[in-house]
Parts: C-alpha cells; sequence; structure tokens
C-alpha cells in the first residue's frame, strides 16, 4: 500500500514537474507551481461536441499529446446523477464519447469508463446516456463498467492535510493516463463542481464524510489521483441548484469546453463561466496552495 | 416405458419446468436497464387465489389483473387440485428435497387434514372483519419471500465468495463465468434483510415437515389446497378405481396426499399427481373424466370445528383491528409510495416480497412488530438501509394485489412517504459547528426540499460563518435519500417520519398535502 502511494506520489511530483518544465522535486510541498512556464488553458466553443471536443484537443497539441500508443486510459466523466443530458448534472455523453475516440485513434490500448456514483450505479449509467454512448463505439478497447466493490485500496495520503488515509480505487490509480471529464456546475459545498471535485468519483468510503473541510479535502485526493489532462464540459452548465439539479429553468447551454493538463488552470478558467473569479472557489484556493496547479489566469498561457 | 413412468416423468419435467420459470421471473425481478420491467414478474401472485381472496375482500375494487388467480380455480373445479401437484413451486420444492430431508414413512392421524380447512375458513372469516392473515400461510407467498429474504442473499454470498476465490487462486475458468452469472444470474448489490434468518426458520420448518410424513404441508396446513380441494371436490377428472380395491391396499399407504382409503376416495385431497398410475402393480388406476363418483369421500370437518374456527377468525379481527395506530405508535413506520392507506395496505397485501425483491435501493424490508402484530413480513421503507429513488416506480409495477398502486412517474414523485426532521443534537453544522450538507446535495426534488442558510453561529464563544440546512415541508417527499447518505455513524442526524404522508386520509393529516 505504501509501496503504491509512494510510486503515485512520485509520479504525481514528475507530471507535476514536466508541466512546469523543471526537474523533478520530490517535495511537492515545496513546488512551487506558478513558476517557470505557464499552464496552457484551451476554451473552444461549438455546437457540434465531436467537432468541438476535436478542436479543444488540437489545440493543445492533439490528444496524442497525452495519450501515447498501448496505454491504458481510464476517462472519468461525472455520472453521479440519475439526470438526463440536458439537465446538466452529469458530462455529456457525446463529449464522452468523442474523447474515447480520440483516446482509441491515439492508439490507447484500453479505455476505461467509470464513475463511483450517487444514485443508483444502473440508473445514472443508463440515463445520462453515457453507456449508451461507449457502447455506440462497438469496440472492445473501450469499456464502459460499474465499479468493482474489491477495487478499493486503503491508501496513505502522506501530505494530507484533511486525510490521511483514504479508500481508493486501484483501476484509476493503475491507468497510465487518467483523464478528467467533468461536467461544469454549480455546488452547494463547494460553490462549484468542476474537474478536481470530480476526483471524488474514483474514491471509496463514506465520502460525505469528506465535507466538512471540503476544499483541504478534495485537494488531498487529487494529490494521490493525478489528472493528466482535465476537459471540463461547459456544453450546458447548471447554474443553481447544485450538483444534481433537477430543473432546466437551472440550465444554460454553453457549447463550451474548456481543456489543460493543468487541473487547478481549467478549474479557474471556468469558474469564469458562473462570472466567479478562481478565489471564490475554495477547492481551487486549496488546490493551487497545495501545488496542484495555477490558478492565477493571468499566469497562464491560452491557446 | 410404460403408462405409469411416462406419467410420472411428464409431471416431474412441467414441475421442474414451472419451478424453473418462477425462479427465472424471480431472477427478472430487478432493474436491468428499463424502467418498466419486461416481464410479468409477479405471475405467481396473479395465479394465486388467496392473493385474489385477500384482494376481493379488501376495500375497495378488486384488482382485475388477478384474472388467472380465477381461471385458476375454473380449471380446478374441472381437473382437480393439478395445481398442488403440477404447478405449485413450493409443493415442487417439498417434493424435490424430501430425499434430502427425509420422509416419514406413517401417516399421521387423519383428523389432522382438516387442519387446513379450519385454518382457511378461520382466516376468511378474520379478512372478512378487516384483518388479513392469508398471505402469512399462502404457500406461494412463503415460497417468494424465502427466496427473497433468505435463500437469494444466501446464494449471493456464496457465489461471490467462490468467485472471490476463484479469483484469489488465479482459476481463470471460474472467473471467465463471472460475468455471465453477475450479469444474469446475481444481484447487483450482495441483498440483506431484517428478517432472513426469521423467513428462512420457517421455510426449513415445513421443510422438514417432510420428516413426519409426505406433502405434511400441502395435506394438513396449506390454506391454498384448502381452497382449490373445496373447488375440486367434484371435479371431473377422477381416479378409478374410486376406492381401495379388495384385493389390494397399496394406495393406502403410497399416496403422498393420503387420497384413498377403504371408506372410499376423497377428491378434494387427490393432486392428480399420477404416482399412483406408476405403483399400481395391477395397473388398474388412472384417470378418467367421468361424473358423480360412488365412493366419494370427504374431509370430515366437522360442523363443531367449523363453526370454532370461524368465530376464532371473526373475533381475532376487531381485537386486532383495535390495536393502536401503527403510524402513532411508530412514526417512522413509512410504506413505499403508492402505498394505501394503513388499514386497506394491511388488507391488501399478501407478504409475498415482490416489491422487497425489486427495490433499488434495498431500502425495503420485511416487518416483524413494527406495523403491529398483524404487519408481520409487510414491507417497510428503512432510510437508513436504503431510499426510494426518485424516478423509480418498480415496487407499484410488482404488486399483485394494487397495495401499493402503481404510479406513473411524474406522480410517484411527488407522492409524499414522508417528512424528513433534523436532529440538531446530531446534525453537524448544528452540534459540532461544521460543514456538511450531504443531505442537501442529494435531495432529488427538482425545487431541493432540503436547502441551507449561510449563518454566523457563535460556537463556544467563537464565531463561525455556516451553511446551516433545513427541510422546507412543502417541498418533501420523504424518499429518506438524506436519512441513507447521513454520513453520521448510527443515527442518522436526518430522518424520515411519517407526517404528511400521501396514502393517509385527509382526515387524518394534520396538514394538508402540498400536492393536494
Amino acid at each position: 500500500m505504501t509501496d503504491l502511494n509512494r510510486r503515485q506520489f512520485i509520479r504525481s511530483a514528475l507530471h507535476s514537474a514536466l508541466a512546469v518544465g523543471t526537474l523533478p522535486v520530490v517535495d511537492l510541498l515545496a513546488l512551487p507551481a506558478h513558476a517557470a512556464t505557464a499552464p496552457q488553458v484551451a476554451l473552444r466553443t461549438g455546437k457540434d461536441y465531436s467537432l468541438l471536443v476535436e478542436q479543444t484537443l488540437s489545440a493543445l497539441g492533439g490528444i496524442e499529446n497525452f495519450v501515447g500508443r498501448g496505454d491504458r486510459v481510464v476517462v472519468k466523466p461525472n455520472i453521479g446523477w440519475d439526470r438526463t443530458p440536458e439537465q446538466a448534472a452529469n458530462t455529456h455523453p457525446e463529449v464522452v464519447k468523442a474523447v474515447i475516440e480520440h483516446c482509441l485513434q491515439a492508439g490507447a490500448k484500453q479505455v476505461q469508463v467509470f464513475d463511483n456514483t450517487c444514485n443508483d450505479p444502473r440508473r445514472c449509467y443508463v440515463q445520462s446516456g453515457i453507456q449508451d454512448a461507449v457502447k455506440s463505439l462497438r469496440s472492445d478497447r473501450a469499456k464502459i463498467g460499474h465499479m468493482d466493490r474489491y477495487g478499493y485500496q486503503d491508501i496513505a495520503i502522506e501530505q494530507g492535510r484533511e486525510l490521511d488515509r483514504w479508500k481508493f480505487y486501484q483501476p484509476a490509480l493503475d491507468a497510465d493516463k487518467f483523464i478528467n471529464i467533468p461536467v461544469a456546475k454549480d455546488h452547494s459545498s463547494t460553490t462549484l463542481s468542476l474537474a478536481m471535485k470530480n476526483i471524488m468519483g474514483v474514491i471509496g468510503g463514506n465520502r460525505g464524510r469528506l465535507h466538512r473541510r471540503i476544499d483541504e479535502a478534495v485537494a488531498d485526493i487529487n494529490l494521490v489521483v493525478h489528472s493528466d489532462l482535465s476537459i471540463i464540459d461547459a456544453t450546458r452548465i447548471l447554474l443553481r441548484n447544485g450538483p444534481q439539479g433537477g430543473r432546466l429553468e437551472d440550465v444554460e447551454r454553453r457549447d463550451t469546453l474548456i481543456a489543460s493538463a493543468d487541473i487547478v488552470a481549467a478549474d479557474s478558467m471556468a469558474a469564469g463561466l458562473f462570472n466567479l473569479q478562481p478565489d471564490d472557489i475554495s477547492t481551487v484556493v486549496a488546490g493551487a496552495r497545495r501545488g496542484l496547479g495555477v490558478m492565477d489566469l493571468g499566469k497562464v498561457q491560452r491557446v | 416405458m410404460n403408462r405409469g413412468r411416462r406419467n410420472l416423468l411428464l409431471r416431474r419435467t412441467v414441475q421442474l419446468f414451472c419451478l424453473g420459470g418462477f425462479v427465472w421471473l424471480f431472477l427478472q425481478t430487478e432493474y436491468r436497464g428499463l424502467d418498466e420491467l419486461p416481464y410479468p414478474v409477479s405471475l405467481l401472485f396473479r395465479l394465486d387465489p388467496l392473493a385474489a381472496l385477500a384482494d376481493l375482500l379488501a376495500p375497495g375494487p378488486f384488482s382485475w389483473s388477478l384474472w388467472p388467480a380465477l381461471l385458476l380455480l375454473v380449471l380446478t373445479a374441472f381437473f382437480g387440485r393439478f395445481f398442488c401437484g403440477w404447478i405449485c413451486p413450493l409443493g415442487t420444492t417439498l417434493d424435490g428435497c424430501g430425499k434430502l430431508t427425509g420422509r416419514g414413512s406413517h401417516l399421521t392421524n387423519r383428523n389432522w387434514r382438516k387442519l387446513k380447512y379450519l385454518l382457511l375458513f378461520g382466516m376468511t372469516a378474520a379478512a372478512l372483519g378487516g384483518v388479513q392473515l392469508l398471505g402469512l400461510f399462502d404457500p406461494l407467498a412463503i415460497f417468494l419471500r424465502s427466496l427473497t429474504l433468505s435463500i437469494y442473499p444466501a446464494y449471493n454470498l456464496l457465489l461471490n465468495g467462490l468467485f472471490d476465490w476463484g479469483y484469489q487462486h488465479d482459476l481463470p475458468l471460474l472467473s471467465s463465468l463471472y460475468p455471465l452469472f453477475r450479469d444474469n444470474l446475481m444481484a447487483f448489490f450482495q441483498p440483506s434483510y431484517t428478517l432472513g434468518l426469521f423467513t428462512l426458520f420457517v421455510f426449513l420448518t415445513i421443510l422438514l415437515l417432510e420428516r413426519v410424513e409426505r406433502r405434511f404441508w400441502c395435506k394438513n396446513l396449506c390454506p391454498l389446497g384448502a381452497l382449490l380441494g373445496l373447488c375440486s371436490s367434484h371435479a371431473l377428472l377422477k381416479r378409478v378405481p374410486d376406492g381401495l380395491c379388495v384385493d389390494c391396499s397399496i394406495c393406502a399407504s403410497e399416496c403422498r396426499m393420503d387420497v384413498v382409503a377403504k371408506e372410499g376416495q376423497r377428491n378434494g385431497e387427490c393432486i392428480a399427481c399420477l404416482d399412483c398410475t406408476d405403483y399400481c402393480p395391477q395397473e388398474r388406476a388412472r384417470f378418467v373424466f367421468k361424473g358423480g363418483t360412488r365412493r366419494q369421500a370427504h374431509v370430515d370437518i366437522g360442523r363443531r370445528d367449523l363453526l370454532l374456527s370461524v368465530s376464532a377468525g371473526a373475533m381475532i379481527a376487531p381485537v386486532g383491528r383495535i390495536a393502536p395506530d401503527s403510524y402513532k405508535l411508530n412514526p417512522y413506520l413509512l410504506r413505499p409510495p403508492g402505498a394505501v392507506a394503513e388499514d386497506e395496505f394491511l388488507r391488501r397485501c399478501v407478504r409475498c416480497g415482490e416489491c422487497m425483491k425489486v427495490c433499488i435501493g434495498q431500502a425495503l424490508h420485511p416487518a416483524l412488530l413494527e406495523a403491529g402484530a398483524t404487519g408481520l413480513w409487510t414491507p417497510l421503507l428503512v432510510a437508513r438501509l436504503g431510499y426510494c429513488e426518485f424516478n423509480c416506480t418498480l415496487c407499484g409495477q410488482v404488486c399483485p394485489t394494487g397495495a401499493i398502486k402503481l404510479l406513473p412517474v411524474e406522480l410517484k414523485r411527488k407522492t409524499i412517504i414522508g417528512l424528513a426532521v433534523f436532529d440538531r443534537n446530531r446534525c453537524l453544522p448544528f452540534a459540532r459547528g461544521e460543514e456538511c450538507l450531504v443531505c442537501e446535495e442529494h435531495c432529488p426534488t427538482p425545487e431541493k426540499a432540503i436547502v441551507f442558510d449561510e449563518k454566523s453561529v457563535d460556537f463556544g464563544g467563537e464565531m463561525r460563518t455556516l451553511k446551516v440546512p433545513r427541510v422546507v415541508t412543502e417541498l418533501c417527499i420523504g424518499c429518506g435519500i438524506c436519512e441513507t447518505k447521513c454520513p453520521l455513524d448510527g443515527v442518522s442526524a436526518i430522518r424520515v417520519i411519517n407526517e404528511i404522508e400521501t396514502r393517509r386520509p385527509q382526515s387524518l393529516q394534520r396538514e394538508s398535502s402540498p400536492y393536494g
């Protein structure tokens, strides 16, 4: 367990280091994340979501920058609620489908899709349209499956502020590449639910406990599960009544995607969709402070 | 193969086919991606004359979806108790397990045969008076609820253990079977129910009674057998010869239902199993269609016993009904959405367990005494264990007697099961000055029934800004997701009580329902 944590930890340190173009530094907290080169963030709009995914990814140099031939990829949408795509509580199935298609084209050996849902998992997978979207690809390399109850591992979070150990979903840790595709929405506890918050879908345990100091807890789990690429789905956003919604009058169509290898930068950019500043979102603030990325939009490179 | 052997083989094949069919329907009693179940999973109870009797004696209109039960009664009048010998899954189980448990060889006192009739008459009298107990002794309900509450959960546990073992010991052949089992033959979540052990105990007792004599339950206790027996005493399909032969008395000891006796043949007891056509050494026994019988005998119920059982039933009814209102006694008594008013509910529910099997959130559990003494095995929504899924209507789809009405999803979403109430001594923002809001996040109504106020709270001299939750009574439907998901250990800090439930007659409600 400790062994795995160390591996993860070092890997995530490596990734952060690569992102800022310096030598790997193992002590994450000591890492001045917003030094060196600015992280790239792409924001694109368009009504054809398949095309939109393509344009957003090519702004970042194409999916090949993130997924290599033979990689085992996890694509993690938000499938948390028994809600339909137009209700904007889950990631849009067409976006999920297009992202998987790109991974497959890049030669991924396997693309797994899963989420630890809040409502009944079977209903969420069906109602969100994501199960059908993945199955419609008819690829034996792309799989959507329910979380296996044996898949959770208790892992020590050495740099944890709120949590010092928690149950994580092993397949998410084992993946070569982790692509985080949350839906952008209002959230009562965290103001907004974006990419960092979406990581709560690959942990187990009594997740409600995280709510006590949710910003630090979300930063803690993001230290363990590193998102190689975050693509925030804002094709339609839930402005109020989140994270579950259920009323179409709370939903606004924006036809937008925001993507970055820097999860904090992506979340910071997405705050603007809701007329908020990055420092209005406590998870973003905690994430930046904990070295997960850059929240100062003046220091990101828009591509 | 002679005629008798052929008959036996045919009957066993039909028995296995029916049992297999009912078990298959049982396995389909689960959400598999469609909001509407594609199969008539509660067919067993639509065929059940006792369910029809309960329905008939309950207030409100008769559920005509139970027409197959009436058809069965008509068929029984012509063909006798073939249902018991050929179709009943409990009967088949008893026949099948007899070798395992050991079969009693001697016959019990023939007087015991009348017990089932007395039970039926007594319970019918009670049901007429308003206390329905038929479901407790209905063999089909016993079968299905044992399957639901005890056997299927155990089966899942064992299979999961087996596959785990195969996985740990690297047995790819075994592991490769797992997806097939997981997707078709196993439950999505390991089922567990409050009365699992108790239900199993009852089931095993019935099974072990085989050690006393064959089909002990069917001969002596089964009220469904009694009802079918009453219908079949003049059935046209009859066994000949119509009694013991003068030169042979093998039927007296071999007939599993103890039909044939010196004084004649009791057609109401014969389940047309066709065994006698096989064991008859002279090959005389056969089944033919014909009118009246020369040596027809009946189980002697006795006028005095009959009167006694009817009066007992008639006594039970008022005493049962004057028990204190269970919703007052137990404010946490919650019923599935669409359940009719408690009095009618208890009279309609046949305790079959279909709703508990199908409930997607594993929220429904059998009652022991929570709903009063006459509410045994009726479904309770236990919100700490599971909640009612907002968009799900499955329990109403499977209920055979209309105890749980089938609601369109729009109506179901507005049906009030109860009201969520905070316990401020437990709830984190109130009791410990900590943030939480898990209940608010999960509240499924489009306009949330749990909202929060951002408040500055003086907590032991320290001012803290907290999001403090609050229930909007007018919007809460009592689905219980807040109680299920409350992250506290032990008792939830928010609990659903049965105040303002839709099913309670308006005159008994203190406040009117927001949805009219």
